[in-house]
């Protein structure tokens, strides 16, 4: 057996791949429309975020009171901190039910009687603990309420001799160190699995097509009788996947470069450091788990019995480098070492740290993208092997 | 000229062939005979290099396809068992990635393609893409694709399958022409008709072995039958899966 690559037997196949996928025209468009969700999705949940967070301090909060004469004082006090005190509904539970009100603040009968006892007197919010879209509104009612009630407090207090600052046991300060990347890299947990989507929906149709398709389509005989070593089928094949795969990458990449571009972020507190010095070391970075992936996809659906069994292992298999996403996600983790050799996860990590703003040493690039590196030659190996064996070339089991 | 000794291949408890022997010499047409399931495809497969024996030798040319497969395979054309093509490309085009496996480039490979093109009268559908091709137009893009490199040995698994009349005539005098070129072709059928019409000699085989070898002549005179149809039942000893 003669050792070492084909290469001009490799360029052959990958020539032909490329050219073949391209021809297929329902692929390709999903191939091309797929990376662009990640981004969308990201401007939208900005504008979102914008949009409420303008709500909440351009505008004056409306709170609806029910039997506002019983609290005169109050009412003025809300009044006096910019609040527009509306006409209530005829049911505030159901208005708050349907939506219609965030929030309905209602004074009891027996409100203003057990004021002047000093006892303590009752007012009842009706508010739905889960909507998020009225908790601006019901934390903004919150805090006014209280400060109402440490002022009438402190009032009481002074009457009868007493400083107020004896019934405040604790002063809590509250030291912030979300940095304006921080918050945002919160935001953008997702970002980094957008990006590993894409290496996947980028390359799979090619992966399949070349593979389980090529042996349902009765082509792989005909293809493997021809004095070509399998490593120069296989390799030809995996860097076809790889090239859709980098396109999509690309795009998807672009596409989050632009979005704060597109959008006034700044504005709202959210620095993204998403510039092009960035972002090309992103790509850099995704670079072996792209080849890795396209590996992974060539194994896949070589051992797959049909086109649509590939299909349906595939879309699974794409979830799974999303787990970690989605754990970062919610509960950020303090980065270990060992972390960073884990293909798929090493990347996801430093690609949020890269967004966030904060310090990547080259050795942590190096040891990520040298673990995936040696997964990859793994996959592109065994892909190889399975080209070899004669149940893939004729779909027998085992 | 091909090869086979003492070839032997099993999948798990099935004995697809035991110990299969036959020489198929230069300037012949030799035809596989057997039925259904007697072990055509799997023989054939075994010399053009997509199956390893579990025992026995296969060569090509004398080179032997254990030890050195690729250059085995330079030297064959092939029409496989399975024949597909690719539906986004058109027969040029497929024609042109053959040539291409086979390290053909240039104006070389485009001479030999317009060649093939003539020879199998593929004008008409050349620079079509082979989606919605008939079963005829697809086997002569297949046929031209073996033999894009000009092979000196060709192997056809049951190349008359599936077509009409005129397809098979075309197929036949292909194949006599290849013989008259002075090339090895060897080709598998169940099809006694085609074996009486085509074949300088035959190898007959029935439940992966090789039961009668020789001229049609010969066969008939060393079954004592008269005529060539009874020769083969007699040799097989079944009329099952024969056509």
């Amino acid at each position: 057996m003669r050792r070492g690559i084909r290469w001009d037997l490799l360029g052959v196949v990958f020539a032909k791949e490329v050219v073949d996928n391209l021809r297929d025209r329902r692929a390709l468009a999903m191939a091309l429309f797929f990376p662009l969700f990640g981004p969308a999705v990201m401007a939208l949940v900005l504008t979102m975020v914008s949009k409420q967070a303008r709500t909440v301090e351009d505008h004056p909060l409306s709170l609806p009171v029910v039997a506002a004469e019983r609290a005169p004082n109050l009412v003025a006090f809300l009044v006096e901190r910019g609040v527009d005190v509306a006409t209530p509904p005829a049911d505030p539970e159901a208005a708050v039910r349907a939506g219609d009100a965030d929030v309905v603040l209602a004074i009891p009968e027996e409100h203003g009687a057990r004021l002047r006892e000093g006892k303590p007197a009752p007012v009842r919010l009706y508010l739905d603990e889960s909507r998020a879209s009225a908790r601006p509104a019901v934390e903004r009612v919150k805090r006014l309420l209280e400060a109402y009630s440490r002022r009438l407090g402190a009032q009481r207090l002074l009457l009868r001799g007493v400083h107020p600052a004896v019934g405040e046991a604790l002063a809590v300060e509250q030291v912030d160190l979300a940095t304006p990347q921080s918050r945002a890299g919160l935001l953008l947990g997702v970002l980094p699995y957008f990006l590993v989507l894409a290496l996947f929906t980028g390359g799979m149709a090619v992966a399949i097509d070349a593979t389980a398709g090529e042996r349902e389509r009765q082509s792989l005989e005909p293809l493997l009788l021809h004095p070509v070593p399998r490593s120069a089928v296989v390799l030809g094949k995996l860097l076809a996947t790889a090239l859709y795969s980098a396109v999509a990458l690309c795009e998807t990449t672009i596409g989050f470069g632009l979005v704060p571009v597109a959008l006034p972020l700044e504005r709202l507190g959210f620095a993204i450091r998403l510039d092009p010095a960035v972002l090309l070391r992103l790509v850099t970075l995704l670079l072996p788990l792209l080849v890795l992936v396209a590996g992974v996809m060539i194994l896949v659906a070589a051992r797959a019995r049909t086109f649509k069994a590939a299909q349906s292992t595939l879309s699974f298999l794409m979830l799974v480098p999303a787990m970690p996403g989605m754990v970062l996600a919610f509960t950020p983790v303090k980065l270990q070492t060992w972390m960073l050799l884990v293909p798929a996860w090493g990347e996801q990590l430093l690609v949020t740290r890269l967004i966030r703003g904060e310090d990547v040493p080259l050795g942590w690039q190096a040891a990520a993208m040298g673990s995936t590196a040696a997964w990859a030659a793994a996959a592109a190996y065994l892909a190889i092997r399975a080209f070899r064996s004669e149940a893939f070339l004729f779909g027998r089991s085992g | 000229m091909i090869v086979l000794s003492d070839v032997r291949k099993a999948f798990g408890p099935v004995q697809a062939l035991r110990g299969v022997s036959f020489e198929v010499a230069d300037g012949r047409i030799t035809g596989l005979l057997g039925p259904n399931g007697a072990g055509k495809t799997t023989a054939l497969r075994v010399v053009y290099g997509v199956m390893a024996p579990d025992s026995g030798r296969a060569t090509v040319d004398g080179v032997d396809l254990a030890a050195d497969r690729l250059a085995a395979q330079a030297r064959l054309g092939v029409l496989a068992h399975a024949q597909g093509l690719y539906p986004r490309l058109t027969a040029r085009e497929h024609l042109r990635y053959a040539g291409r496996l086979r390290g053909l480039s240039g104006a070389a490979l485009e001479a030999r393609i317009d060649a093939l093109v003539d020879l199998l009268d593929l004008s008409e559908f050349a620079d079509r893409r082979t989606d919605g091709f008939s079963q005829g137009q697809k086997l002569k893009v297949a046929l031209a694709r073996a033999l894009v490199h000009d092979p000196g040995n060709v192997v056809l698994d049951e190349p008359t399958s599936g077509l009409d009349v005129a397809g098979t005539r075309a197929v036949r005098a292909l194949l006599g022409r290849l013989r008259d070129e002075g090339r090895c072709v060897l080709f598998s059928t169940h099809v006694m008709q085609e074996v009486s019409v085509l074949c300088d000699r035959v190898v007959v085989i029935a439940r992966g072995q090789v039961v009668a070898e020789g001229t049609p002549e010969e066969l008939r005179a060393r079954t004592g039958q008269a005529s060539l149809e009874d020769a083969f039942v007699a040799a097989i000893g079944s009329e099952e899966g024969l056509a």
